[in-house]
């Protein structure tokens, strides 16, 4: 069995090196001409395929929008089946594949996978990605402009056409009105606010996604700047002595933390019951309309409020790619391509659907699509976008984040 | 039963509430609950928004019930099929090397399942038996059988085989002795063992999402997203079924063993305990 898969793929090697026009049966050759056919081609070979789009499940929101407007409209429109898989985190499926991968699975079932960050760099650097397929979805070509940064590269691995925008999250500070009348819009107005506050302030225990998004701003702040970071961790030698403000700030505020910061909460779940009880009046998101939809759901108090620091907030995309053994191809590309259209991207706007910002470049839609974004109603606790867009920081790339997540434990939890 | 007195069933029905029934209602409110706010001890408002999504949404909540309890269903039947002669051999010969025999079939009690599940899923990868519901069977059956093959050797323990000689000397044949002299006495031992395979085989969520794939979509696969993503209304909500679906099964293996004793009340009358 072994070797006549070694020796299939070794002469599909042959085959796909000589560029021979010969057709062969083989999935792999296929699925290499849909990089390169028309996409009315695509459209036809991915009639009545069955799409499996493997992504987190826990958000009911989410669940609906996939199920109840994706689904039914490629369905109708273009013969496909989206058939939502749900995981409980995306490195599940990341290390699924890597087992595929090891034991030479040709024909997987992961057809659509959603990943960003380090999900995707683990995906890119073990292989487990089709290829350089963005280019030819007709909406990636008219509505996004590949050079722009936040789609050139995911947490700063270079994307090179693997993955797709769906969407894009800003981080958001999320508070009372009715009890914090000017919320802090700095890091220094936030240490002060805590200390005439104590016990109102905390932020998720690192290594949870929020907490340790917090703690990048708190650094950007205290440390001069996000530009110095650029470059590769291991560049800067002095980068030790460059933490120490941030470590200093973080212990100094410890005291005013909810439970005199002797403990954490461990998670932004944890932390989300806290301020949906009262016990902290505020909390924050890498989702900037989680507010107005925990709002919806009556979870968060109707006077909810976000908004972002003077110094801007980091911001980040998400992304939908196609495994390397997917057997419908053609189909995942057509759902991908729908999910990225302008009415898609418009409905995912409103809270009522999902509230996650549109990965489309605004200034490359028609002035009617245009006006469709606008017209979406965010709700109260949402910020305009066009000043979520003014104050967006770029991210800060995977080796960093360890180094800050390792630092945390023994600068400011061990303390 | 009858003869307590009336104090200790009063505290023993106390115990029962306070540790069985007072935890399920915060998850009953919590499921119903629109916005439920600190100090209030109850909530204010009430919304069917969770029990809305999970019975009649997109989510094939029903299908996922159906999947648990027929992926819990064949484990327990094929455990008790492995573990009868296996515990019959283990309790009554004396095998060399039984130690070893022993070991194996405990080990999965003592080693984490994850860590064979990793294994098992490149073998099943190779020969194709991932997402499917006959490999995510397979792989229950590792995490449950132990417990199944030590209830019935309890069960075996019990039993003399004077019992079977006794039946032999009578005429009785091999299936006979077995069907009306060994199986009455096991039914107990395998009844608690099947209860308790049941009950691992439901709860499983690693190893079902890791051999199925996410393609065999069982009610721990819908729930445990929604744990960690922090609902807690549709957490709850979902905790609540699976409560029910656990208790349910339970109930019905129950009502089927007592109607099996009723049944059976003259041959199998020693071993009935009312």
């Amino acid at each position: 069995m072994k070797k006549i898969s070694l020796m299939a793929s070794g002469l599909l090697v042959l085959v796909l090196a000589a560029c021979s026009n010969e057709t062969g049966n083989s999935a792999a050759e296929e699925a290499d001409s849909l990089l390169k056919s028309d996409w009315k081609n695509v459209t036809e070979e991915a009639a009545g395929q069955e799409v499996n789009m493997y992504m987190w499940g826990g958000n009911e929101n989410i669940n609906r929008y996939l199920d109840e407007w994706v689904a039914p409209r490629l369905q109708e429109e273009h013969d496909v089946e989206l058939n939502r898989v749900p995981v409980n985190d995306a490195q599940d499926f990341v290390n699924q594949l890597v087992d595929e991968k090891s034991a030479d699975k040709t024909e997987g079932s992961m057809d659509i996978i959603w990943i960003n960050g380090e999900n995707f760099k683990a995906a890119k650097d073990n292989g487990l990605l089709w290829g350089n397929f963005t280019g030819q979805l007709p909406n990636f070509q008219d509505y996004i402009d590949p050079e722009a940064p936040e789609v050139a590269a995911d947490f700063g691995e270079p994307v090179e056409g693997l993955e797709a925008p769906w969407g894009k999250a800003q981080f958001v500070l999320v508070y009372d009105e009715d009890k914090v009348k000017n919320p802090p819009k700095s890091m220094e107005e936030l240490a002060a606010w805590a200390k005439e506050n104590p016990g109102k302030f905390t932020y998720p225990a690192l290594p949870d996604f929020t907490g340790s998004a917090f703690i990048r701003h708190v650094l950007y702040e205290t440390t001069g700047g996000h530009e110095q970071y650029q470059q590769p961790a291991a560049e800067i030698a002095d980068l030790e002595t460059r933490l120490e403000p941030m470590w200093q700030y973080l212990n100094g505020i410890e005291p005013y933390l909810w439970r005199k910061g002797e403990t954490y909460p461990e998670s932004l779940a944890k932390q989300e019951q806290l301020f949906a009880s009262g016990e902290v009046w505020m909390t924050m998101s890498y989702d900037p309309a989680l507010a107005a939809s925990e709002v919806l759901k009556g979870r968060f108090p109707e006077s909810t409020r976000t908004y972002v620091l003077d110094g801007g907030t980091l911001a980040n995309t998400h992304y939908l790619s196609i495994p390397f053994n997917s057997s419908q191809k053609a189909g995942a590309m057509v759902a991908i391509n729908e999910m990225m259209s302008p009415e898609a991207q418009t409905a995912k706007l409103s809270p009522k659907n999902w509230g996650d910002l549109s990965a489309l470049d605004f200034e490359k839609l028609s002035a009617e699509q245009q006006q469709a974004l606008n017209d979406v109603d965010l709700g109260a606790a949402t910020l305009p976008i066009e000043e979520l867009e003014q104050k967006r920081l770029p991210e800060l790339s995977s080796d960093y984040i360890e180094i800050i997540e390792k630092g945390w434990m023994e600068n400011v939890a061990k303390d | 039963m009858k003869g307590f007195p009336r104090f200790i069933k009063a505290f023993l029905f106390l115990f029962l509430f306070v540790f069985i029934v007072f935890p399920f209602v915060p998850l009953v409110l919590s499921s119903i609950s629109y916005g439920w706010q600190w100090p209030n001890v109850l909530p204010e408002s009430f919304s069917l928004r969770a029990w809305e999504y999970v019975l009649f949404g997109s989510s094939d909540t029903l299908r996922a019930i159906g999947v648990s309890l027929s992926i819990a269903l064949i484990v327990t039947a094929v455990n008790v099929v492995l573990a009868v002669p296996a515990a019959n051999a283990l309790a009554r010969y004396q095998i060399k090397g039984k130690w070893l025999v022993e070991a194996i079939l405990f080990a999965p009690i003592v080693i984490p399942p994850f860590v064979a599940v990793m294994g098992i899923h490149l073998t099943f990868l190779r020969i194709g038996l991932t997402e499917t519901i006959l490999g995510v069977v397979l792989a229950h059956i590792s995490p449950t059988l132990p417990y199944v093959v030590r209830s019935v050797i309890i069960s075996y323990n019990t039993l003399s085989t004077d019992w079977e000689d006794q039946a032999r000397m009578l005429g009785a044949g091999a299936f006979s002795r077995f069907y009306h002299v060994v199986l009455p006495h096991l039914l107990p031992g395998i009844a608690a063992g099947a209860s308790l395979s049941i009950l691992i085989s439901l709860s499983q969520y690693l190893i079902t999402f890791i051999i199925g794939s996410g393609r065999v979509v069982t009610l721990p696969i819908l729930l445990f997203p929604f744990i960690s993503g922090g609902d807690p209304a549709i957490a709850s909500a979902y905790s609540l079924l699976f409560a029910a679906m656990a208790i349910g099964t339970l109930m019905g293996l129950d009502f089927a063993l007592k109607r099996y004793y009723r049944n059976k009340k003259t041959a199998a009358g020693k071993t009935v305990e009312e």
